[in-house]
């Protein structure tokens, strides 16, 4: 039972009457402390939706949400407490460096000074960041903002680190710093809960996935097996785009 | 710039459990660093207009009065500090929130691991801050220019910041609950609402009589009477009616504005 992440029959809708969307309808997943488990699916799945509720943001319709054993519904402060987020939209941090942004969430999550130093500089390592280290945010590229936000995430990790599309608009150089960076969290004791488009490059350090449609899990399981149950013998992400398709088409 | 970074930084492994969640005055001073420092830019300019404002609120309202002579210049004087409290917590306030969710810091900074109220007390000390070189040099402007007399009393400090608070709160609440351009809107009313409606800087007696009961409702009076009392408290008691009304609206917009801050739509 070391499931760091629980969620169980999870319902979301928006709107009401024949505008309603149900942004999540049942959604049922798990993720493991030292996992990187994606969440795929395109956009309008419902993977943010579920991301917001597990952190306390949006309150679900129905269903469960267990983080480290804790009700994240009825507690969600104690599950951002156990929880780190790397939001979709870029985290203005204008008038901050990159360096100082990291390091100062880094003590707002409980860090210990010292360690939140040393922790600080070697993910600017890691992410090969330090020529834009101490250089003004407004200054540096979106990409380099991305890289920054990651390590705002990754500096104090929680229990459950939540990842919402980390890689987008960061060059392929550094993009392969990240996944490494990103699978040394897992292999450090985290779950890792990785929301990205980017299927091909992310096949190589995930351990499951979970692919959402309108709201339903339509597919889960490791790599190899969703493979060879839906496009043997091809990549992970020409399955991916077989599946998706098969339900637009049960859908249509 | 490089060189500083070449510190060859060994891979530090994480702790997998984060620790115990940073003390609370620890987290508000961190959060005041991470607001100083975004608004780094734009402080000294918000300093000046709030310098600005208090000379417009004591020598410019001196203008439109004519005859400053006596109690008019006593109320401007001690006006002056309760007309910037309330700009920034009615009119700053809801402008910086309603920014900060349009560019999306504001949903991310709730992701951290920090009790609500934390957020507000952090803000607030921020535009006090802010606020304060203006005070100051309002009150001192309006000593010398209309020759009056300050008795300080000792609560004048705490009033003042029940003040802030119930300002900032209301500010935050509004800036929380309605999106972000209506936010911004309001705020514009507030400004010609407390600069011009409301008997901060003249006494109440020359509204009309419904705006007078209105206000006996409404904070800003309270707010005038309790700062005007502990400048001036030779000249000027605070009805107990002021603080009644004043410590009710703050406990409903402190709660409010933490209740917005935690919503879960």
């Amino acid at each position: 039972m070391d499931d760091v992440l629980r969620v169980d029959d999870l319902h979301k809708s928006f709107g009401k009457g024949h505008q309603v969307v149900h942004a999540n309808a049942g959604v049922s997943m798990e993720a493991r402390a030292g996992q990187v488990v994606a969440l795929l699916g395109h956009n309008g799945a419902g993977k943010t939706t579920l991301v917001n509720q597990i952190v306390g943001l949006m309150r679900p319709d129905g269903g469960e949400i267990r983080v480290a054993g804790v009700d994240a519904v009825a507690s969600p402060a104690m599950a951002r407490r156990l929880c780190s987020v790397q939001a979709q939209a870029n985290v203005p941090i204008s008038g901050l460096t990159p360096l100082r942004a990291i390091e100062l969430v880094g003590r707002i999550r409980g860090g210990d000074r010292r360690l939140v130093r040393a922790r600080a500089a070697s993910l600017i390592e890691g992410l090969a960041l330090a020529p834009w280290a101490r250089t003004k945010a407004e200054k540096v590229s979106g990409g380099v903002a991305r890289l920054t936000a990651f390590a705002m995430c990754a500096v104090v990790p929680g229990r459950l680190v939540i990842l919402d599309e980390p890689t987008n608009d960061v060059d392929p150089v550094r993009r392969r710093l990240l996944w490494t960076q990103i699978r040394r969290l897992a292999d450090d004791g985290a779950a890792v809960l990785l929301v990205t488009h980017n299927v091909a490059e992310a096949a190589s350090i995930i351990d499951r996935l979970v692919v959402l449609d309108r709201g339903r899990v339509i597919a889960a399981g490791t790599p190899a097996g969703v493979v060879a149950e839906h496009a043997p013998g091809a990549s992970l992400e020409d399955a991916y785009i077989a599946l998706v398709g098969e339900a637009e088409e049960a859908a249509a | 710039m490089k060189e500083s970074l070449t510190l060859a930084a060994p891979t530090v492994t994480p702790p997998v459990t984060p620790p115990r969640t940073a003390n609370a005055w620890t987290q508000v001073g961190l959060l005041m660093r991470w607001q100083l420092l975004r608004a780094a830019q734009a402080v000294p300019l918000l300093v000046v207009v709030q310098l600005l404002l208090a000379v417009a609120t004591v020598i410019g309202y001196g203008f439109l009065v004519g005859d400053t002579a006596g109690p008019a210049g006593l109320y401007l004087t001690t006006g002056a500090p309760t007309i910037s409290l309330v700009m920034i917590g009615l009119v700053m306030t809801p402008q910086w929130v309603a920014q900060s969710r349009t560019e999306g810091s504001l949903d991310w900074m709730r992701t951290l691991p920090v009790a609500r109220p934390l957020f507000l007390i952090a803000d607030l000390a921020v535009w006090t801050m802010i606020a304060l070189p203006g005070l100051v040099v309002g009150l001192l402007l309006g000593a010398a220019r209309f020759d009056v007399t300050l008795s300080l009393r000792w609560w004048i400090v705490p009033g003042a910041l029940l003040v802030s608070l119930t300002a900032a709160s209301i500010g935050y609440g509004i800036a929380n609950l309605f999106a972000p351009p209506v936010a911004q809107i309001l705020s514009q009313v507030f400004v010609f609402v407390v600069m011009l409606f409301s008997p901060i800087s003249f006494p109440a007696q020359r509204l009309p009589q419904w705006a007078q009961t209105l206000h006996h409702w409404l904070p800003f009076e309270p707010m005038a009477q309790i700062v005007r009392g502990g400048l001036a408290g030779d000249v000027f008691s605070v009805p107990v009616r002021a603080w009644l009304v004043l410590a009710a609206w703050c406990v409903i917009s402190v709660g409010g504005a933490v209740w917005a801050l935690g919503r879960r739509p």
